[in-house]
């Protein structure tokens, strides 16, 4: 009696796991030239126009090191006004679209959204 | 008299089953027939084991969630020990943020298991530890059971129980912790992580090198790129549906019931309560909206304020995000009585050994406990051994 159970049991799973396990067609590139990330400056070099930034899903995380080449717009979604490069701070949370040029990840666009805070205030 | 025994199965054995307590491994009650179904195709996933071949590593910790989700049943925990590392420094001279998570290194997990074809190109049996780390913690693998509900907690439930400035001068100062996207963190044992789907989603990267349409890319080993030929699967190596199935085991699972209470066990809850436990070990926390009505507005005996508390500098490991090196997230309870191990690097044997590790904030919970009549103390226990 539990054999046949069993047999049914593993004849309605299989399809799922081998499903769950078949690698789908990769998701379509992203528009051409650029990508998006929201995370925390970890570290700043407004003399070399260098950020640091440390982003991902879960316990997966990632460092983006960007470059912000003279005349990106950084912005202080807060304030609603542009601000310079060097008023960024580590624990900053930032949107920035970006792109590849040469190899090397450069920023488009910088939103200071908030801080990286423990307050209830914090959510950016 | 066949007719008769079949409309007993019929009426009675769903009402048998209705009544039943939930066991460990169960869904969560109430759940609609394709929800069910989601469900058990994602214990299947779940259990999955992975080879190099459909994406294992080249670095990981397990063959498959359920490897180390494992007791009692599949959503447990389990008695494998990871590695974690990263780097504090309070007053960082060149003005980067105080904790470094060692990214960029490998970090913050370090895995202990590397494929054959890694170990081939590399000589290496686990991921190095950089010379960078300032502290390293042991981490055990906590069940996952009723995890969806703490999950549908509102940020709002979490932060009323906040009080990072100690304004009501109770000596105790949780606070939140945060993601890198600024959103509040509940998951992990810093309570770094937002979302349960965020979770589980980097945990396929982290846990067995699996990447998804969620995490595309293959990590690396100590801030390198994999040797060429290390990784012949094609990325991504679990599909969305894959991903999505898992979520919903994990997200549907019951929490595990509390059991009867005897006389005893009824008295230590008043002593839980009376010596400062249920200051940080919230007894419930309320649910709010929720697309699965099994998870909407439902109150969640976690036994948790799922905010960080400073712990003392015997139980300091690493920081994460905002969590500094002694700041831990009040431990769930409810399950206890299933965990092996206690605390968050599995010191603790038994519920006694970790209430006398508490420090910091615990102190004076742990010192009224301390001084309680034996009586006292063993009906604590008994209360927490029904949980």
């Amino acid at each position: 009696m539990r054999r046949p159970a069993f047999l049914f049991l593993s004849m309605c799973l299989a399809p799922v796991v081998l499903a769950a396990q078949q690698p789908t067609p990769p998701p379509p590139p992203a528009p051409a030239g650029h990508d998006s990330l929201q995370g925390a400056v970890q570290r700043i070099d407004a003399g070399r126009r260098t950020l640091d930034v440390t982003t991902g899903v879960g316990f997966a995380l990632r460092v983006v090191q960007l470059e912000v080449p003279m005349g990106v717009p950084v912005v202080d979604k807060e304030k609603d006004a542009p601000i310079p490069l060097r008023e960024l701070k580590p624990g900053d949370v930032i949107r920035v679209l970006f792109g590849v040029r040469s190899g090397r990840d450069v920023a488009y666009t910088i939103e200071r959204l908030g801080r990286m805070e423990t307050g209830p205030d914090a959510t950016p | 008299m066949r007719r008769a025994w079949c409309l007993a199965l019929i009426l009675g054995v769903p009402a048998v089953g209705a009544c039943r307590r939930p066991q460990p491994g169960d869904p969560l009650r109430g759940l609609s027939a394709a929800e069910r179904a989601r469900f058990d195709s994602g214990r299947v996933v779940f259990d999955s084991a992975f080879t190099p071949e459909i994406g294992l590593g080249p670095l990981f910790n397990q063959r498959a969630c359920g490897e180390c989700h494992e007791a009692p049943v599949s959503g447990g925990a389990g008695d494998e020990v990871e590695r974690h590392a990263a780097a504090f420094h309070p007053e960082r001279p060149g003005g980067g943020r105080a904790c470094d998570e060692l990214v960029a290194q490998g970090g913050p997990v370090f895995q202990d298991s590397v494929t054959a074809a890694l170990r081939t190109a590399l000589g290496i049996d686990n991921e190095p530890v950089p010379p960078e780390a300032t502290a390293t913690a042991a981490r055990t693998s906590p069940d996952v059971l009723g995890f969806g509900l703490l999950d549908a907690v509102p940020d709002s439930a979490i932060l009323a129980n906040a009080d990072p400035d100690d304004r009501n001068g109770d000596g105790i100062s949780g606070r939140p912790n945060r993601f890198f996207d600024g959103r509040l963190g509940r998951f992990g044992r810093k309570a770094l992580v937002p979302a349960l789907r965020d979770f589980n989603d980097g945990a396929f990267q982290i846990e067995q090198g699996i990447t998804s349409p969620s995490v595309p890319a293959e990590g690396t080993v100590a801030g390198r790129p994999f040797p060429a030929g290390t990784d012949p699967a094609a990325d991504p190596e679990l599909s969305a549906r894959g991903l999505e199935l898992t979520d919903a085991f994990v997200r549907l699972l019951a929490p595990p019931a509390q059991q009867r209470q005897s006389r005893e066990a009824r008295q230590g809850r008043d002593v839980f309560t009376r010596v400062g436990c249920a200051n940080c070990h919230v007894p419930a926390l309320r649910t709010g909206d929720s697309a699965i009505p099994a998870l909407r507005r439902k109150e969640v005996a976690a036994y948790t304020d799922l905010l960080l508390h400073d712990m003392g500098p015997e139980l300091a490991d690493i920081c994460f995000g905002l969590a500094t090196p002694s700041e831990f997230r009040t431990e769930p309870l409810m399950g206890l009585r299933l965990m092996p191990r206690f605390l968050h690097d599995g010191r603790a044997t038994t519920p006694e050994q970790a209430i006398e590790l508490h420090g910091g904030e615990g102190a004076k919970a742990r010192d009224l406990f301390r001084a309680l009549p034996a009586a006292d103390q063993a009906a604590l226990v008994a209360f927490l051994r029904t949980l």
